[in-house]
């Protein structure tokens, strides 16, 4: 039975060998920690994915050239106007628009900064509606429009991109073209997509004249009931504009939420191993609590001697070891779990003030009442054998016991 | 048996032998013995004797290799590890030499610490430690941990503990081994106290002297075995 006097004896116990159990708990703790922020962390990225798919998300897919390289610095191959009208007849596809993007130089008050320039067309702006992204002051780009610029959200910020903050009408150089600011788009949460200039197709390829070979995406929406069909036959289509052979394509066509799904399993497999170097650490800490149970129960011998002489059960001694392994394990886990929280939440901050939003910790009650849980059947279990092995001391060996 | 007189404790042809590689060492020898309620026994003997062995054996802290031994005519030398630990916590109180407190427990908890074992409640528990506390003469050290008090205080705080299921039987080892002559003598007037009361006592001890003024019976052993039987002065 737990009892006030075993329980008290424990404590005290604990106490007693205070830099012993100090360091035992630190042992747990460390392995808390960081499985806390990795959890936290991943939960927040996985959420951050989930999110994406909102209804402007479920209907896009995407056609990309396989480049050897990443999209837009690999010009071995583009997509043509041919392919998006291909793309665009297929049945079930609504609308397709084709996205041209490529490195930038972009100029201000002689500040120069280099970031992705992304033209798309404004009668389509499906690029924008996959972003899930709106305008957050001035306007979104016109059909016609020419020397005009719309900007992510970062050049909203002083200290950012530009030392000072942008506004309508103030201009920008974009190698070299001068261009003028119409409008700025809210935050998406990552530093790159927050520091893009959208521009029209007329203007980019002003700017890039002879170094575009097509387009870097073509975007289509389609008939979200009948996704994984129309794929194939977007695949089909692109094929023939393309004259090649099945098996061969210098292209690939992907959904926008398999495109999230392949994320989210990477993610997932990334913070799954992750927490299995962190509980490395924690298994390495179960020994070392047993290692302190087991000197405990050596120093003790004869206190669990006399205890049986006076009349414990074997199961009375097991309950008092196991209780103090467990107590060690429950004391690390709250503390592993509030150092943790705290140091999530201070990352999340200074992710934040750096332009990385998205990285949010998500701190699901579960994660805080598993861990502790988790921390103390992890001290339990590593008192169980010290524990079942003191049981069985004879008392009479243990009462010579010095 | 004599007339009137309850049997709490036999012992039949009962041997306890260490297997020590080729070696056997032979350290109770085939000891007979019948205890009564109310008696107070003395176990004699030199170092080596087979006195504290007996001891014991009869206080079910170890089981013999060979022979029977009944405890309020229930044989215990074949029972598990955990009836053994009920039984010895309900029937028998003990007093070791070096008191053997524990440690981390003040005097109070330290007598609390049987009855616990026995399931009684909290409140029950306390009360009893009182009670005890106050027969031993030590209320107001009852918040003291075993190293804040004197030897004789914690053999009396022992001694409170080994009452504290109230059991017939109250075995002690060399209980004024470690005191001074004056305190060890306290001790013994607590134990024949109790003895008057009706507990019975078995005391091992290696002096003749303790033997024949406190006990009624004594139990000479040697090499294991009971050399002889004698009744002293007080057993008439």
């Amino acid at each position: 039975m737990i009892s006030k006097e075993s329980i008290v004896y424990s404590l005290r116990n604990l106490i007693q060998r205070k830099s012993r159990s100090f360091l035992t708990i630190l042992s747990i703790f460390v392995g808390i920690i960081t499985i806390f922020i990795f959890i936290s962390f991943g939960l927040g990225l996985i959420n951050y994915i989930e999110s994406l798919k909102t209804e402007s998300t479920v209907d896009k897919i995407n056609i990309q050239p396989k480049g050897v390289g990443p999209p837009g610095l690999d010009d071995t191959f583009a997509l043509s106007e041919e392919d998006l009208e291909a793309v665009d007849k297929t049945s079930g596809v609504i609308e397709a628009s084709g996205v041209y993007f490529k490195p930038a130089e972009v100029r201000k008050n002689k500040e120069l900064r280099f970031v992705w320039a992304i033209s798309y067309d404004p009668e389509k702006p499906l690029v924008i509606e996959m972003f899930g992204t709106k305008i957050a002051k001035g306007r979104e780009l016109r059909s016609g429009d020419s020397g005009k610029a719309v900007l992510g959200y970062n050049y909203l910020l002083k200290d950012k991109i530009f030392s000072e903050q942008s506004d309508i009408n103030d201009r920008i150089e974009l190698n070299g073209k001068e261009l003028k600011i119409v409008g700025f788009f809210d935050a998406v949460g990552n530093p790159q997509d927050d520091s893009n200039i959208y521009i029209t197709h007329d203007d980019f390829l002003e700017i890039y004249r002879g170094n575009s070979t097509g387009f870097n995406w073509i975007i289509a929406e389609v008939d979200s009931e009948r996704i994984e069909e129309i794929i194939e036959k977007v695949e089909d289509s692109v094929r023939k504009s393309r004259n090649l052979e099945k098996g061969k394509e210098d292209f690939f066509v992907q959904s926008f939420e398999d495109l999230l799904e392949q994320f989210n399993r990477i993610l997932l497999f990334i913070v799954v191993f992750v927490i299995a170097i962190a509980l490395v650490s924690v298994l390495v800490s179960a020994v070392n609590t047993a290692n302190t149970m087991v000197t405990s129960t050596l120093e003790r011998k004869k206190e669990i001697g006399v205890m049986k002489a006076i009349g414990a059960k074997n199961s009375e001694v097991v309950k008092i070891f196991l209780f103090e392994s467990a107590f060690l394990g429950l004391v690390a886990g709250v503390l592993g779990v509030i150092f943790g929280f705290f140091i999530s939440y201070a990352g999340a901050e200074f992710l934040k003030r750096a332009g990385y939003g998205f990285l949010n910790p998500n701190f699901s009650p579960i994660l805080f009442i598993g861990l502790i849980l988790f921390a103390g059947v992890t001290g339990a279990i590593s008192g169980t054998w010290p524990a079942l092995r003191a049981s069985k001391t004879r008392p009479t060996d243990a009462l010579r016991y010095e | 048996m004599a007339k009137g007189k309850r049997e709490v404790i036999r012992l039949e042809g009962v041997k306890k032998y260490y297997f020590m590689g080729e070696n056997i060492v032979k350290a109770v020898d085939g000891v007979d013995m019948v205890i009564n309620h109310g008696d107070f026994v003395a176990i004699m003997g030199p170092s080596g004797s087979g006195k504290s062995t007996t001891m014991n054996l009869v206080g079910s802290l170890d089981l013999p290799t060979d022979g029977e031994i009944y405890l309020d005519g229930h044989n215990i030398a074949r029972l598990s590890e955990s009836s053994l630990a009920q039984i010895r916590g309900k029937k028998i109180g003990f007093i070791f030499q070096s008191f053997n407190l524990i440690p981390n427990l003040t005097a109070k908890e330290n007598i609390m610490l049987p009855m616990l074992f026995q399931g009684l409640r909290i409140d029950e528990r306390e009360l009893k430690a009182e009670k005890l506390l106050e027969l031993v003469e030590l209320t107001d050290r009852k918040n003291h941990y075993p190293n804040q008090l004197s030897g004789g205080q914690q053999q009396r705080v022992a001694i409170a503990r080994a009452l504290a299921n109230d059991p017939d039987v109250i075995l002690a080892d060399e209980p004024t081994g470690n005191l001074d002559t004056k305190t060890g003598e306290k001790v013994m007037n607590f134990l024949e106290e109790f003895n008057r009361k009706g507990k019975t006592i078995i005391m091992v001890t290696h002096d003749p002297e303790l033997a024949k003024e406190h006990a009624k019976i004594v139990y000479w052993m040697k090499d294991g075995k009971i050399e002889k039987t004698t009744k002293t002065k007080k057993a008439r």
